[in-house]
């Protein structure tokens, strides 16, 4: 018995290991090849060199990386910058009042469910008429329609709970809807609030084809200037690797800070 | 009639809170889809990209009979089936073994979230360096083991698989990380209770864990199942498609009628129908996400 117990601990533990060394030796890889020089990253068998930093430095002094990262960094901010108050307010209301029913959460609901092609096709219809393609602007609304369903789903979940016999107090106390919002429920459930907000951030972070299409050589993101990247002079390898760890090195910073609100997030509210 | 009067005060106040953040919804949503739905009736081109002639239905019956779309078609139905099931199976199985593990765990749930967060197009880019027929490391590899090498994305049934792989590790860990959640929140007694009748580890697992676990199962195949037919960037990236039509799935298989053969009212008919099928399956995740709650 005791036996049996432990011999399917360790097989628990193969599978774990197994599967964690399938996630991390593809990404190993990449950091390999991003310290190498450009002649060794093509290499077979693959050579040790010592590990240098210059394509870092190189993707940003002989490419617009500098560019793409501030564009994304704009785009990603500025859509979860508008998306969060508005979603937290409707939110709020659905979770309190029912507000709209249930026509309106489906609405949302199929909103954050719509596969992107659908949306991209008239919005550049509408952009191009008028003539707002190539703008941050362009993006931030392009983005918006992704985060703003997203965190209206999502909030209503962290509404939900003890939250609402605080409230209740403050309103024996004298305190009106609002104030009862804004001063009690709004500080109570900032933290979760504000990793979901990080949640958005990162969804925008990583979208790619609303970028595609709408902007141009000004305005493009990270993922579209990665896109781009093999074009340029044939693909090379190395600045492509450093390029990639740039463009996820803010993700992996972030996720920390929203570890715990994580689940609830990738499930839209629906495991806690 | 006091309690008449508060309810209609917290129904005004709800409408206040929502009316904001409802707008721009609208604004940013519903009326591109309108217009989308629009310009499906008219012979809207990227040549001439107006609304001057209104053609009726017959976009939609050019779209059904569009070269190749059975081929997208079914490619994207291939895809959809085959990453979902092999990523239940797999995300399964590692959420069972994450549940019984208790040293490491931290560690192995870490390393899991991982490639979740990562951008499509990083992870797109590394597997399309990593399987390059000749400077890939992987035929390296497999060549030191033996086997011959493979044209990962030259070849037909290989794309295909690869696209599918590089999906399936990409999202894999969302199956899991769902799963997982579901099995450390079911509760303990059922379990006392089988152990005590004797009952075996397989026994257990199909007449407690699986019936137990239902509603948690259906809400993340279903949600894997709608994202993935989202799947664009993965095929930009890595096949464009190709070879022939072996890896054109529905997205990119529409962004190509619009961006290269030029024709948006045709390409705005197929999101039209594309939109209907994503709005079906919608409603059907809405029902099992109120039975979790």
């Amino acid at each position: 018995m005791g036996g049996a117990v432990r011999w399917r601990g360790l097989l628990a533990h193969g599978v774990a290991a197994l599967f964690c060394a399938a996630i991390l030796l593809p990404l190993l890889w990449l950091v390999r090849v991003a310290l190498t020089d450009k002649l060794t990253a093509y290499k077979l068998p693959p050579e040790w060199v010592t590990p240098r930093l210059h394509n870092f430095v190189e993707i940003f002094t002989d490419y617009p990386f500098l560019t793409y990262f501030i564009n994304s960094v704009v785009v990603a901010a500025g859509s979860t910058a508008v998306a969060l108050p508005l979603a937290a307010m409707m939110a709020y209301a659905f979770a309190r009042y029912d507000t709209g029913g249930l026509p309106l959460r489906l609405f949302v609901l199929s909103s954050q469910m719509l596969p992107p092609v659908i949306l991209v096709l008239p919005l550049f219809a509408l952009f191009l008429w008028a003539q707002l393609l190539n703008t941050w602007f362009a993006l931030i609304i392009a983005h918006l329609t992704i985060s703003l369903p997203f965190l209206s789903w999502l909030l209503v979940a962290f509404f939900q709970g003890d939250v609402r016999l605080l409230e209740q107090a403050a309103r024996i106390d004298g305190a009106t809807r609002f104030q009862a919002f804004l001063k009690v429920t709004l500080p109570v459930t900032a933290p979760g609030l504000l990793s979901a907000g990080l949640l958005a951030f990162i969804l925008s972070w990583n979208e790619f084809l609303f970028v595609l299409i709408l902007s141009g050589p000004q305005t493009n993101t990270l993922p579209v200037g990665l896109s781009a990247f093999q074009t340029q002079r044939g693909v090379e390898l190395a600045l492509l690797s450093a390029a990639t760890l740039v463009a996820i090195a803010p993700v992996f910073v972030l996720l920390p800070f929203m570890r715990r609100y994580l689940i609830k997030g990738l499930s839209l509210g629906a495991l806690k | 009639m006091a309690a008449g009067a508060l309810a209609r005060r917290d129904q005004r106040f709800g409408l206040l809170l929502t009316a904001p953040g409802l707008a721009a919804l609208l604004l940013v949503v519903l009326f591109p889809l309108g217009f989308a739905v629009f310009t499906s009736l008219f012979d809207y081109t990227l040549v001439h990209p107006n609304h001057d002639t209104f053609v009726g239905f017959d976009k939609y019956v050019e779209a059904w009979n569009a070269d190749y779309l059975p081929d997208a078609l079914w490619t994207t139905v291939k895809f959809v089936v085959a990453s979902v099931v092999i990523e239940f199976v797999i995300g399964f199985s590692v959420a069972l073994a994450l549940n019984r593990v208790t040293r490491f765990k931290n560690v192995y749930y870490i390393i899991l979230l991982a490639p979740l967060l990562m951008n499509p197009v990083v992870v797109a880019q590394l597997w399309r360096m990593i399987l390059h027929s000749e400077l890939g490391i992987m035929n390296y590899v497999l060549g030191m083991i033996g086997i011959g090498k493979i044209n990962f994305l030259g070849d037909p049934v290989a794309a295909f698989w690869t696209v599918v792989l590089v999906d399936i590790w990409h999202q894999v860990s969302f199956m899991a990380i769902l799963l997982l959640a579901g099995l450390a929140a079911l509760p303990r007694e059922p379990y006392e209770a089988a152990r005590m009748d004797g009952a075996s580890a397989v026994q257990t697992f199909v007449h407690i864990t699986l019936p137990l676990m239902r509603p948690v199962i259906a809400v993340a195949l279903l949600l894997r199942l709608i994202f993935a037919i989202k799947t664009f960037d993965i095929v930009f990236i890595m096949t464009k498609g190709g070879p022939g039509t072996a890896t054109d799935l529905i997205s990119y298989f529409i962004y190509r009628s619009a961006f290269f053969g030029l024709d948006v009212g045709r390409a705005s008919a197929m999101s039209v129908a594309l939109l209907l099928i994503v709005l079906a399956l919608t409603i059907y995740l809405y029902r099992y996400m109120k039975s979790l709650a």
